[in-house]
């Protein structure tokens, strides 16, 4: 029933509108619950057959380690040493089986690497957001910009960033400005498509509307365009972010510096043939790539689209 | 006959209940404007059309008049409004508002989209603050502004929803007090009440009536329903097309406010159906004969 029907014509019971439900209304309900402990179970159970068997027919584990493998190589990155995946025996697992020496880990070379990334990706992502966003909305703006650089960035996009890692490196030397060089081109253009593409759908009637409102000029930029344009801008930020990251990883892989990244434990995990090293790496990049991921940008653009009353993002 | 008289039964609405008149006055510091709209040799035509969409449009909105403009769908209706809202230029004629020309949009000619056009991203009470912010108007005075506007379209405790959170006639009622709250000299109404049902239509054109009454505006409306037409309107205008021109004008001398479901209201809305109906049937034949 429309709540209009029913209201009092001296307004003063003011109906009330519940706001509309949101995808995340039933994260706490039952069945959305019961669906996590199954996909939870299901993984629990591959682990533990995939453990299982290496412990019973120990299939080369130089070349595919099993889970506890990459525990113990992630727990030596962080400077303590275990044994998860020796047989079961006496000190297990703190100590080696069969030997009674205790081993002094390794320093803790996980925690620097996650903080120079950081930082890295911190001052690569903060330029390619402006680049993006200012080339982005000038495309929205002028046409013949988009006709000019709309293909080229498209083309970009298929590009792996790790391409311009021979590029960067002539250009300019193997230094960390390199690294940025590949993050920022390898990242910016999907922030400006991204933001190009979002801009395109503000419906013209808020433009219209604005002007009739008298916001003209800058004011329609800052008052109308700008707060307009903020579910294309969040959408633009996360898809940025994944490029960025990606890119980040691909560079730190290959350039060899003294400010050592995840990337390049990565490939030393590679140098010194620990398989065990690699996947924990690649599991702690991808961990780290997924958490900001969901936990930082696919709120903002929750908030956002919910504010809005636009359906929730996936 | 017997629906007629069941018709005629029906009790008298709520049309008839008038709050007190809005202290506009009060509340503004501009001093009010008398709102005559002059319409001159009006012509526009769209490049990809073989037919101009307006041809010589003569049209005076006197202050305070309430005109609707009806015609068939693509008869240049909202190209008219769209030209007095200033969101397209002319190519020949003039378009006076109290003896100057119009350029551009702006708040003296605020106007009431179909697809409401509010912000999404504002509450019901930003939006309305949101002209009077443009224009300059000092935060509590803005403040007192809205607060009365909301009263008036009887949503006093709904300032502070988000848009989604309103209902299709709440959302067209916001949209009509962040017109009015401007103190426009006039105000345009583009098909206002298109998308809601029969109900919420009848309810807001008993709202738009009483706030006509109360604040005096010169409202140019457009729409294609007839009934909307003949409810609300001092004078209807209504538009041949191919090109735009007006076909005929009725004058309306009904009191306001009027009782919706009176027979005069019935036969009047019966004899504009029927130049309408000519207008269309003409149309199509022309459509035939030119083929």
């Amino acid at each position: 029933m429309d709540s209009d029907s029913v209201l009092p014509r001296d307004g003063t019971a003011d109906p009330v509108v519940r706001p509309l439900a949101t995808a995340d209304e039933g994260a706490h309900s039952r069945p959305h619950r019961t669906k996590w402990i199954k996909i939870l179970l299901v993984w629990l159970a591959a682990l533990v057959l995939w453990e299982g068997s290496y412990r019973i027919i120990q299939w080369k584990s130089w070349q595919f380690p099993a889970p506890s493998h990459v525990v113990d190589a992630t727990l030596d990155m962080l400077g303590v040493r275990t044994y998860f995946g020796d047989p079961l025996a006496e000190g297990w697992p703190w100590q080696r089986a069969g030997a009674h020496v205790h081993v002094a880990a390794g320093d803790a070379k996980l925690p620097k690497a996650i903080a120079v990334s950081g930082v890295r990706l911190l001052i690569g992502f903060s330029i390619s957001l402006a680049l993006g966003i200012f080339l982005g909305m000038a495309m929205w703006t002028w046409s013949f910009l988009d006709d000019l650089l709309g293909p080229l960035f498209l083309g970009l996009q298929t590009l792996p960033s790790v391409c311009w890692v021979p590029l960067a490196i002539l250009t300019l030397g193997i230094n960390e400005s390199a690294i940025l060089m590949v993050l920022v081109l390898g990242s910016f253009f999907a922030t400006a498509i991204a933001l190009r593409d979002g801009l395109r759908t503000i419906p013209p009637i808020y433009e219209r509307a604005g002007l009739m409102l008298a916001a003209t000029n800058w004011r329609l930029y800052r008052y109308v365009l700008l707060p307009a344009s903020l579910p294309a801008m969040a959408s633009s930020l996360r898809q940025g972010f994944s490029f960025a990251w990606r890119s980040l990883m691909g560079a730190e892989l290959i350039f060899m510096l003294q400010n050592q990244g995840l990337g390049f434990l990565l490939n030393i995990g590679r140098e010194f043939a620990d398989v065990a090293q690699v996947v924990a790496v690649m599991i702690v990049m991808i961990a780290i790539g997924m958490t900001v991921d969901r936990w930082v940008f696919a709120q903002i653009e929750r908030r956002v689209r919910n504010r809005f009353g636009l359906m929730a993002a996936t | 006959m017997i629906v007629q008289q069941l018709e005629r039964a029906a009790p008298v609405t709520t049309a008839k209940r008038i709050a007190k008149p809005v202290e506009w006055g009060a509340l503004h510091t501009a001093p009010p404007k008398p709102g005559r709209l002059v319409l001159r040799n009006l012509s526009k035509r769209f490049a990809d059309s073989k037919h101009a969409a307006i041809e010589d449009i003569d049209l005076t909105c006197e202050s305070g008049e309430f005109v609707v403009v009806v015609g068939p769908s693509g008869c240049g209706k909202s190209t008219l409004l769209n030209l007095v809202a200033g969101m397209i230029r002319c190519d020949r004629g003039d378009i006076l508002l109290d003896d100057k020309p119009i350029t551009e949009p702006g708040p003296d000619r605020a106007m009431v989209f179909q697809e409401h056009g509010l912000f999404p991203w504002l509450t019901a009470e930003q939006n309305i603050e949101f002209g009077l912010k443009m224009t300059g108007v000092p935060a509590r005075q803005r403040r007192q502004l809205v607060d009365a506007a909301l009263r008036m379209i009887h949503l006093p405790h709904s300032g502070h929803k988000l848009i989604h959170q309103l209902s299709g006639g709440m959302r067209q009622r916001v949209a009509i007090a962040r017109a009015l709250v401007l103190n426009p000299a006039v105000l345009l109404m583009d098909e206002p009440f298109a998308s809601l049902d029969a109900q919420t239509r009848t309810l807001l054109h008993e709202q738009v009536q009483e706030l006509w009454l109360q604040t005096g505006k010169t409202i140019l409306f457009v729409t294609h329903s007839v009934g909307e037409a003949v409810r609300l309107a001092d004078r209807i205008i209504v538009l041949h097309s191919n090109p735009g021109r007006i076909r005929r004008e009725f004058k309306i001398a009904l009191p306001h406010p009027r009782d919706f479901d009176s027979p005069e209201v019935g036969d009047l809305i019966r004899m504009v159906r029927k130049e309408i109906e000519d207008e269309v049937n003409r149309a199509n034949a022309e459509q035939i004969n030119g083929q």
